[in-house]
């Protein structure tokens, strides 16, 4: 999916999860609200935090930190819900901040790195951004870790057919 | 440009499913012993219509097997072949080769073999059917069908009447009610408007040409085939309404000349002597079949020769009236997308609407009417959700010809018996259970009901029942298929389980759980593989449809006496009337259709019976209660004692009554359901959740599966994953 957009170049979103700055694809985006506390569900994965209302469809919204194995975020006042399409289904993440909207090119992606996630192929690569308003496009620039949103897809996590 | 075609072809296909369905519900309804003339017309308009796209899009077969149907089913129209039960036999054979013929050229289905059915039509035609009914219909000469679009039927207008017309040029006198002058514009054809198809329209509404005006046409070696040069006179009979002539010219190309004038006002000189009534109103005196008349206010009905039916035709009164010339409702064809788009929307202006009415004084809201606005508001709302609900009967329309096909290819006789076929499902619903529904019904007639020698051997009636059913309960739609057959071969099933393997030759299972079996993929008792079942691939597909849905299915059999199959489906879009109860701070919406009564426990009505149970005492009786809290493992009222909750009784299918223990009850309203599953997956014990007025989520509890779920296996395994 990464391949999708035009020449070499594509937008993504970047937000912040503990330490780490993390990049989804701008295309994937539907909006990014305020946190709001979602409705909890029952008997679904730990990392589903519950629904959500947008714009009358109900929207599951999960924890993106929970998701990657790392402990809970903490919701402070610029915790935000980054609504995205991943499959054609809706998902909020909740995300310690949103950082900037980047280009990126393609080329410049490098192959993932060995992160501490509790799931393979979330991570589709890491990329090297300069802070737009930062003085100096010096050296100092942010590792970007992509997401790979397909890999974080709500699948039904447990057969209650079977 | 074939993509156009194929998009206008995959139109047609469409109308062809909805004429045979209309067609087979006229048949079924004929079979069945109403053979009214509406529901013959029905019959022969789906018949026809399908015939006239048929011939536009050239399958050619299909085409000429529909006019040869069409043809008997005209006569039988006309009362010229009366609809003896053999007549309708052969006409249900007929309609299910016609299917077949849909089917083909649609090209999922060989050429049917018609040779055979066309003949016993042609036989039909040419004996005027049962012999013994037919002189009762007297012939009426040149059968004026005018409800019928047919450009070639062959006892359409022949302008007999009206000859010599044309020899006093429309002079005031003419007995005919509207003369309508049309001359294109030369530049018509090049603006796609063909007069042709004007022309026919006209005729449909009982228009003949009765002059053609050559005047302007050059010589042959001038001619530009591509111009438009004659102009064309038309009558129409009086009782046409002036809308609907004008209506034929509304895609005509802009330049053209077109009047049209009543004439033929006087009505002195009308020739029928049977008007006894005055001027003022002998239209309704002269035609007393067509009611339609009386919307033309002209007296000339009667002497229009063009208009014989009413009079030729003392015997059908009971006839529809001739010349209701659009009876058909108007419809258009919308995406399902858009429906569900503009019903989110709705929703979310309804919850909008409740916003405002929370926040705003009740002062403020008269003063900026919103009492007002919410109603429309609502009142959008349920026109909405009408739109995609539609009665499941569409799901169960094509099951009676399938049981015909089974019956003849078995040897088994079946009866289909069908209830709640108004039950309104939403149409996504609908269109998804049809596979499902199919297998069912092949399972249950070659699987289920027995030979008739077996079950008069079994002191069962030599014909199987086959009981179709439906049922909306709660956010649930139940629906059944139950035959009377032999039931569930269970030592059968495990054997042929063992053999495929797909248990092992060990394995300790519950009968229910053999039963289940059968829904395994792969899995096939039948002996040898027929067209109708034994590939295996059957009610896995029916499983895994459902389950797709949503919904599960459920089988229960008792061997000897029959097999039930429950496709229980969600009610995807349907509004709900539900209790909204409160508990640890959340509310979640009962269904309630489940609610019996709610029950404020006294102290010590509610008493532990063990460490993780409790009783409800009510009226001498015990109520097992269970606690919302524990079921959903959520933070638990285990704070508030028994007396201080409420305790709200409710009757499930698999457990009784129980009594289910909640905070408080907040409202009872009706709640449109939002599917779970649309961004994430059932949720077991959920039947969705709902927007409330202040914009937050409510759970919808499904309180069959909850009760059911909470039997401990469920809870850790949802919880653990």
């Amino acid at each position: 999916m990464s391949t999708m957009e035009t020449a070499d170049e594509r937008k993504i979103v970047t937000f912040s999860l503990g330490e780490q700055v993390f990049g989804i694809a701008m295309s994937a985006l539907i909006e990014i609200r305020e946190w709001e506390e979602p409705t909890p569900l029952p008997g679904v994965a730990h990392y589903i935090k519950g629904v959500t209302n947008l714009r009358g469809t109900v929207v599951p919204v999960v924890g993106l930190a929970e998701r990657l194995g790392w402990p809970a975020s903490r919701i402070h006042s610029r915790s935000c819900i980054l609504v995205v399409s991943i499959a054609g289904k809706q998902a909020g993440f909740l995300v310690d901040e949103v950082a900037d909207i980047v280009s990126i090119k393609e080329s410049e992606v490098r192959p993932a790195p060995d992160v501490d996630v509790n799931e393979p192929n979330v991570i589709a690569g890491l990329v090297k951004i300069t802070a737009r308003d930062a003085g100096d496009a010096g050296d100092n620039g942010t590792m970007v870790l992509l997401l790979d949103l397909n890999a974080l897809a709500l699948t039904r996590q447990f057969d209650l057919a079977a | 440009m074939s993509d156009d075609l194929d998009d206008i072809q995959a139109i047609f296909f469409e109308e062809c499913a909805e004429g045979l369905a209309t067609a087979e519900a006229g048949l079924s309804a004929m079979a069945a012993g109403d053979v009214s003339a509406g529901v013959i017309a029905g019959v022969f308009r789906a018949v026809h219509s399908i015939k006239g796209g048929a011939g536009a899009f050239g399958h050619t077969a299909l085409t000429a097997f529909a006019h040869r149907f069409e043809n008997v089913l005209d006569e039988v129209r006309a009362n010229r072949i009366a609809p003896t039960p053999g007549v309708t036999r052969v006409m249900l054979s007929a309609f299910d080769i016609l299917s077949d013929h849909c089917a083909a050229a649609q090209g999922t289905a060989a050429v049917p073999a018609d040779a055979a059915m066309l003949a016993v039509l042609e036989e039909v035609l040419a004996t005027g059917g049962a012999p013994d009914q037919t002189a009762a219909a007297p012939a009426p000469a040149p059968e004026p069908v005018p409800a019928a679009p047919v450009d070639e039927d062959p006892f359409g207008f022949q302008p007999v009447a009206i000859g010599g017309l044309e020899d006093f040029d429309l002079a005031p006198s003419e007995p005919a009610g509207w003369t309508v002058r049309f001359t294109p514009s030369n530049a018509a054809m090049a603006h796609g408007g063909e007069p042709l198809l004007v022309l026919r329209e006209l005729e449909l509404l009982g228009g003949q040409v009765t002059a053609a005006d050559l005047s302007a046409l050059p010589p042959l070696a001038e001619l530009d085939p591509e111009m438009a040069y004659i102009g064309w006179t038309i009558t129409l009979p009086a009782e046409v309404a002036e809308d609907a002539i004008t209506e034929c010219f509304d895609f005509v190309a802009p330049d053209s000349v077109i009047e049209i004038v009543r004439c033929g006002g006087d009505p002195a000189p009308a020739p029928e002597a049977s008007a006894p009534a005055p001027a003022a109103e002998p239209v309704v005196a002269a035609a007393p079949a067509a009611p339609a008349a009386s919307a033309a206010p002209a007296p000339v009905v009667a002497a229009v020769p063009s208009v014989p039916a009413p009079a030729a035709k003392p015997a059908t009164d009971d006839a529809p009236p001739p010349r209701q010339a659009d009876p058909v409702a108007q419809s258009i064809r919308v995406e399902l997308t858009k429906l569900d788009m503009l019903l989110n929307l709705v929703g979310e202006l309804v919850i909008r609407s409740s916003i405002l009415s929370d926040r705003l004084s009740p002062k403020d809201q008269e003063r900026v009417e919103l009492p007002q606005l919410s109603r429309l508001t609502r009142e959008i709302q349920d026109t909405v959700m009408s739109l995609r609900a539609q009665p499941i009967k569409q799901a169960f329309s094509r099951v009676p010809r399938m049981l015909r096909d089974l019956s003849s290819a078995t040897g088994k006789q079946v009866e289909l018996e069908t209830f709640g076929e108004t039950t309104e499902v939403d149409k996504g619903v609908i269109e998804k259970i049809g596979d499902p529904l199919t297998h069912m019904i092949r399972n249950a007639v070659d699987h289920g009901v027995e030979l008739p020698a077996d079950r008069i051997a079994a002191g069962k009636p030599a014909h199987g029942t086959i009981r179709l059913s439906a049922e909306q309960r709660g956010a649930r739609i139940f629906v059944r298929v139950a035959d009377d057959g032999r039931g569930i071969d269970r030592a059968r099933v495990r054997a042929k389980a063992v053999e495929k393997g797909i248990i092992a030759a060990d394995a300790v299972m519950t009968d229910e759980e053999i039963d289940q079996l059968i829904c395994a993929p792969g899995f096939s008792t039948a002996e040898t593989i027929s067209n109708i079942s034994g590939r295996g691939v059957g009610m896995d597909v029916v499983r895994s449809n459902v389950e797709a849905l949503g919904g599960r299915v459920e089988i229960t059999s008792m061997p000897g006496k029959g097999t039930v199959f429950t496709m229980i489906l969600p009610l995807t879009l349907a509004i709900l009337e539900g209790m909204i109860v409160r508990l640890a701070g959340q509310r979640f919406v009962l269904p309630l259709a489940n609610v019996v009564e709610t029950v404020q426990p006294e102290p010590g009505q509610v008493k532990p019976i063990s460490t993780s149970g409790e009783v409800l005492e009510l009226r001498g009786n015990f109520l097992p209660v269970r606690r919302l809290g524990n079921i959903f493992g959520f933070a638990s009222n285990d704070a508030l004692p028994p007396e201080e909750s409420l305790v709200i009784v409710v009757e499930s299918e698999s457990a009784g009554h129980v009594g289910l223990m909640v905070d408080t009850i907040d409202d009872r309203r009706e709640v449109v359901i939002k599917s779970l599953d649309q961004n994430l997956h059932p949720i077991r014990g959920l039947g969705g959740a709902t927007i409330l007025g202040d914009g937050s989520i409510a759970l919808i509890l499904d309180i069959e599966a909850m009760v059911a779920s909470s039997n401990p296996r469920f809870i850790p395994k949802g919880l653990a994953a």
